[in-house]
């Protein structure tokens, strides 16, 4: 394993971008890893931008800081703007729905991952999409068993464990292997 | 020994617990309004006290009026409200009642940034309070898990010079999420270095004596004991007065219990690649620390001779690091440059004193090598840096 992994997700409040770093870092700890996790937002619950930045090591972890992501959700266009010039060696999976706009010069790997739509077409409303994604997450990261990241997702969110199954299970198998 | 993904709010609560802090006045703010909701839970679990000011400046009153009833109490905040503890400071600084306040830094001035770090308050932490005429100690942790360490060291040292301790955070520390281990008994606190010291209680006659001497007992009230804790100048009998020669007495010993004790402060410190007498001494204190590690290690192997020191005791200013001839390059989450000034008093006029500073987010590892390589080779710092004599 490389000496750290990082992941950055970052979209606005409400989309559960917090939680989706938390879950990861959970995941993470389970296994026995170092990890930091920071997260930065503004006043608003809602609405505001919101960014998580994971990092997952075997070594104590000195800067917490996503200089330059394995994985990088984007779940805004404001977002995907900000950060997608941080991508050289990793990949970003992004969300069509917000993300209306693609910047067809970047040389990273770029996959979307339509979580609003997929959770509103198979279980009648948005709130599972986050979870889609962390399906999508887990299928390109190398560091962290799957069944790890699901137990973690069970434990974070309390409610509704049949439909985050059923949600993890829809992203995951979005992608053949680890692409 | 337990280990979970949590925040430093987490971790400063447990530390403050295992400390035997018993007593939490707060005033939500972010991003420290989980310290509240945290010890809210915590407290009475282990029979402890919590309660909501109706703003700061009354929640470290009541954290004064637990103490001097016998309780470890300790209050937690952001730089809006620190500012707001300026009177209860120095009434806890003059009675010498045993506090711990955290400050969790971020952007200011005023309301500024919530939810992204600063440090804006080196030098209000040194000056917490008007009338000058005493010395502060102030810790300042970099990482969730070191915050509840610095935490318990906090209360030790509060408890054994009778004094009021800032923990100087940030919101990546207090709001950020890493693996914690949490100790779960007395063992498990000696192996991560946890010193404790019990409250004890003065009994007279001499509650305040006109020395340098610590691990004198703390006032407390309502132990058929007990003295005047007024905002006045105290005597050793635990009167209050207002008289040159007693003020005198006192304000020395204020600030030079502190100042002859460096002893119990000069282990709080990092020094990485420092063996070698590096040609520039990247200094730092809080998170900005760990990018400044990283970026050392970093310009290591590309072969720039750098080392880093990281302040974790901020004030007394440990002079002792400056001591020697260098080039210094001093690292902080704010534009102004406040730790810089401090540094380049220590160092003196021989050395060479660089800053460079953003606010709101930590510097990159690029940045710093970048930066490295320009002091090294002579350059001047543009956009993000300047040298203190240009301005």
């Amino acid at each position: 394993m490389k000496v750290r992994t990082e992941i950055l997700a970052s979209g606005f409040g409400g989309q559960g971008v917090v939680r989706l770093g938390q879950i990861i870092g959970e995941a993470a700890v389970k296994e026995g890893y170092r990890v930091t996790m920071l997260k930065s937002h503004g006043t608003e619950m809602r609405g505001g931008y919101v960014r998580s930045q994971v990092v997952i090591s075997k070594e104590p972890i000195d800067s917490p800081i996503v200089e330059n992501p394995d994985i990088f959700a984007a779940l805004s266009l404001a977002a995907y703007n900000s950060f997608k010039h941080l991508v050289t060696r990793g990949i970003i999976l992004y969300d069509p729905a917000f993300v209306v706009e693609i910047d067809d010069t970047l040389t990273c790997r770029q996959k979307p991952v339509p979580a609003k739509d997929l959770s509103v077409q198979n279980f009648g409303r948005p709130v599972f999409a986050n979870t889609i994604m962390l399906g999508a997450i887990s299928r390109h990261l190398d560091v962290l068993n799957r069944d790890t990241v699901l137990e973690s997702i069970l434990h974070v969110i309390p409610k509704f464990h049949e439909e985050n199954k059923r949600a993890f299970e829809i992203g995951y198998s979005l992608f053949n292997g680890k692409g | 020994m337990k280990r979970y993904l949590e925040t430093g709010n987490f971790a400063i609560t447990e530390g403050a617990i295992l400390a035997g802090c018993r007593f939490f006045a707060g005033y939500p703010i972010t991003p420290a309004t989980e310290i509240a909701e945290a010890m809210s839970r915590r407290l009475p679990q282990v029979g402890g006290i919590y309660l909501q000011g109706e703003d700061e400046c009354a929640a470290l009153h009541l954290c004064i009026g637990a103490s001097l009833g016998g309780y470890k109490a300790m209050t937690a905040t952001s730089g809006p409200g620190y500012i707001l503890y300026a009177d209860p400071y120095g009434w806890a600084i003059g009675c010498e009642i045993p506090l711990v306040i955290l400050n969790s830094g971020r952007v200011g001035p005023v309301s500024g940034i919530t939810g992204a770090p600063g440090q804006g308050e080196f030098y209000l932490t040194r000056y917490p309070t008007q009338g000058g005429n005493y010395e502060t100690i102030v810790l300042a942790p970099n990482s969730a898990q070191e915050a509840m360490a610095i935490t318990v060291e906090a209360f030790y040292l509060s408890e054994r010079f009778r004094t009021p301790v800032t923990v100087l955070a940030d919101q990546l520390i207090t709001d950020g999420f890493e693996d914690i281990s949490v100790p779960e008994n007395e063992d498990e606190m000696k192996d991560m270095g946890f010193r404790i010291w019990p409250r004890k209680i003065n009994r007279g006659p001499n509650f305040y004596p006109p020395t340098d001497e610590i691990d004198i007992p703390p006032v407390v009230l309502g132990h058929n004991t007990g003295a005047l804790c007024s905002d006045w100048t105290p005597t050793e009998e635990g009167y209050d007065i207002e008289e040159v020669e007693a003020h005198h007495k006192h304000a020395h010993r204020l600030i030079y219990k502190i100042r002859n004790h460096r002893e119990l402060f000069s282990h709080l410190h990092e020094k990485k690649f420092m063996d070698d007498d590096p040609d520039l001494i990247v200094v730092s204190y809080g998170t900005p620390s760990r990018v400044v590690n990283t970026a050392v290690a970093r310009a290591r192997q590309e072969g720039l001779k750098v080392g880093a020191l990281r302040l974790i005791n901020l004030w007394p200013f440990p002079d002792e690091h400056f001591q020697k001839r260098n080039k210094y390059l001093v690292v902080e989450l704010n534009w102004d440059g406040q730790l810089v000034r401090e540094v380049q008093r220590a160092a003196g006029k021989d050395s060479e004193v660089h800053f460079t500073g953003c606010c709101g987010e930590l510097p990159t590892v690029n940045d710093l090598i970048e930066i490295f390589e320009k002091i090294l080779k002579g350059q001047p710092l543009a956009r993000k840096g300047w040298q203190l004599e240009e301005w």
